[in-house]
């Protein structure tokens, strides 16, 4: 597929991930296979916008995964700040491929500080919400 | 024996599971108004069911992800969230009439005014969803509609002039008292009906509520090659009983009593009693599954935990948006809009709403990555791509002819 | 920086001239192992000349079927190529700015080493 005037990559040493491609969008699951939530978003470490970039400046890295009310802002345009973004650290992850998978329980992450509110104030108030159907 | 019984179990659930009130409703228009003509669009709507359910089923057994997680993720956050809009919203109008179904039948069976009998329907649905294991849910309600049998029981009961029937269905044309838009918009009716979209997002996350894998895909390829078209000769019959009964008198359909109304002169009272039990369960049945569908698409899109086999508590936000729903259903039924317009409505809107689901489908049954060898066979391919265009041309289509024909009047 | 902030800007050559959009950020994990996977370092944007919305990345892969929509969506993708970090000279709100002399590599995934 390479097109002609282009020059191929050379190999590089170590796992490709293209954002949009494997990342955006995917289910993310805890190490037991719960799911999470969707990756709405990534948060890398640079580089500082509108400034110029002096020859040699290390890559960024990503830093994180992002999830909530971001996800609006990436369909519909402008930025949540800072503090509200929902944060789901990369060193989290244990593998990526059709999903994104944990490598520890959903319980503690703040990404599923939503599920467990609606868990606790109302599911579990109707009778026979904690019984296991199986 | 024990694998027989399994497979004729998987059979008969999906023959009695395929009707739901846009079927009842569309064919018994379709036949009193139009005899036999369209009867075709119910063979090209099973095919195109068979050829759907198919793929979703083959994507969730291969890579575990059901549908509408596949569709956030091909088409990406803005497409996906128009996608879920409209697809949540059409979702909620079926949810609306098929409750709605539910209550009319029962009025039928008892007299008792049908908006009495809104709130209980919703209750029965949301205990069943609550509490009852999915697959004894499926089985339960898929065995009952089997009495929707008692149709094509009645249609032979009545001696129709075969002939005549025969003439109509395979020579089809334009009835004198119709016109070509009207015969057009009902044939996208009849479409969208026979392949509303909850039975996709139903069918794949139900396979992955059913833990299925690639082993279970003869099964279920079983169940869905056999069992949707014999669903489909149950429309069928549906249209024919009011071809032969309403047609001639000129009776349209405007309530489910018209519906039901050439079982009761064909095969009697014992022949009304199974019509209605089957009514009731197919209605009811098929209010589960929409409803489990909306929740299903939101919890997929979202990425929240999702599924019957998790315990509510394991799965808040999904069993929550699902009680919000259903309250929204007995809202709008409480203002007593007719059920029976809701669902004309709902079946031409599911026909609209058809291209947005199936091509993030056709596209992911194709990708290596998530179906690993169980691929589109080539075959598979060229047939999906023509119904692509069929698709796409009935989403067109229909809000013009709507427009024209005043929504079929 | 957030991601979504960069997805779909103008990429510029080092004299303002447009040269398409950036429809993806590839990463490489060949950073400082952690305990799970390695950091994943940034390598560089794919620019597609035509179309913001890299859909479906039909133009990286080998994916052919279903026939009529991977055409299509390869030549709405047409002419798509990858800049690396080290020729970006500007991150801007509303632009990329490339240095001079920056090289087009080819995009295409398979040639490289996916280590599934």
């Amino acid at each position: 597929m390479t097109s002609p005037g282009l020059v191929p990559l050379p190999p590089v040493p170590g796992r490709i991930l293209d954002a949009q491609l494997h990342l955006l969008d995917r289910q993310v699951l805890d190490h037991d296979g719960v799911p999470v939530t969707t990756v709405d978003d990534l948060e890398l470490s640079g580089p500082d916008i509108g400034a110029e970039i002096p020859q040699g400046t290390p890559a960024p890295v990503l830093d994180a995964l992002l999830t909530g009310p971001v996800l609006g802002t990436r369909i519909f345009g402008g930025r949540p700040p800072q503090s509200r973004l929902i944060r789901i650290p990369w060193k989290d992850v244990a593998d990526v491929g059709v999903v994104v998978r944990l490598g520890v329980g959903g319980e503690g992450l703040d990404a599923s500080w939503v599920e467990r509110w609606v868990r606790d104030r109302i599911i579990a108030r109707i009778p026979g919400g904690r019984h296991d159907p199986r | 024996m024990k694998r027989l019984l399994g497979v004729a179990l998987g059979v008969l659930t999906a023959i009695g599971g395929f009707v739901d009130i846009g079927d009842l409703v569309t064919n018994a228009v379709v036949g009193s108004r139009f005899g036999l003509s369209l009867v075709w669009v119910v063979g090209v709507g099973v095919l195109g069911i068979c050829l759907f359910a198919n793929m979703s089923g083959r994507v969730a057994a291969a890579s575990g992800r059901a549908t509408f997680e596949v569709i956030r993720e091909r088409l990406g956050p803005r497409a996906g969230l128009a996608n879920l809009s409209a697809s949540f919203l059409i979702n909620l109008m079926t949810v609306t009439a098929e409750i709605g179904g539910v209550a009319l039948a029962l009025q039928l069976a008892s007299s008792v005014h049908y908006l009495l009998w809104i709130p209980v329907a919703a209750v029965a649905v949301w205990l069943v969803i609550w509490r009852v294991k999915f697959s004894i849910m499926e089985n339960v309600t898929g065995l009952l509609g089997l009495t929707l049998i008692v149709f094509a029981v009645a249609l032979f009961l009545l001696k129709p002039d075969w002939g005549v029937l025969a003439g109509q269905a395979l020579a089809p044309a334009v009835p004198a008292e119709e016109t070509a838009p009207t015969y057009w918009y009902f044939a996208i009716a009849l479409f969208g009906a026979a392949m509303t979209p909850y039975e996709v997002f139903f069918f794949s996350s139900g396979a992955v509520e059913e833990g299925w894998t690639v082993k279970d895909l003869v099964q279920s390829r079983i169940n869905v090659l056999v069992g949707f078209p014999l669903g489909g000769l149950l429309s069928v019959a549906i249209a024919g009983c009011a071809a032969v009964v309403l047609l001639p008198a000129g009776i349209s359909v405007t309530s489910l009593s018209q519906v039901i109304l050439p079982v009761a002169e064909g095969a009697g009272k014992l022949g009304l009693a199974f019509v209605l039990v089957g009514v009731v369960a197919a209605t009811f049945g098929a209010a589960l599954e929409t409803t489990l569908s909306s929740g299903y698409t939101l919890a997929q899109f979202f990425g929240w935990s999702w599924g019957k086999f998790r315990r509510p508590a394991q799965a808040a936000r999904f069993h929550l948006a699902m009680i919000i729903c259903m309250l929204v259903g007995i809202g709008v039924l409480a203002t007593g809009v007719d059920p029976v317009l809701v669902t004309e409505y709902s079946v031409v809107f599911s026909a609209i709403a058809l291209p947005l689901t199936y091509l993030p489908i056709l596209i992911v049954s194709n990708d290596p990555q998530y179906m690993g060898k169980h691929v589109n066979g080539r075959a598979v391919n060229v047939l999906a791509m023509v119904y692509l265009v069929i698709i796409l041309v009935a989403s067109v289509a229909a809000i013009p002819l709507m427009i024209v024909t005043g929504a079929g009047a | 920086m957030i991601l979504g902030d960069l997805l779909g800007i103008p990429v510029l050559d080092s004299d303002g001239g447009r040269l398409g959009k950036a429809a993806d950020v590839r990463f490489v994990l060949d950073g400082a192992p952690h305990q799970l996977m390695s950091e994943a370092r940034m390598l560089g944007i794919v620019v597609s000349p035509h179309s913001a919305a890299s859909f479906l990345g039909y133009e990286r892969t080998n994916l052919t079927q279903p026939w009529p929509l991977a055409y299509l969506l390869q030549w709405r993708h047409r002419g798509s190529f990858l800049v690396l970090w080290e020729d970006i000279a500007l991150i801007r709100k509303d632009a990329v700015r490339l240095r001079p002399g920056f090289t087009r590599y080819s995009p295409a995934l398979e040639d490289l080493d996916q280590g599934h």
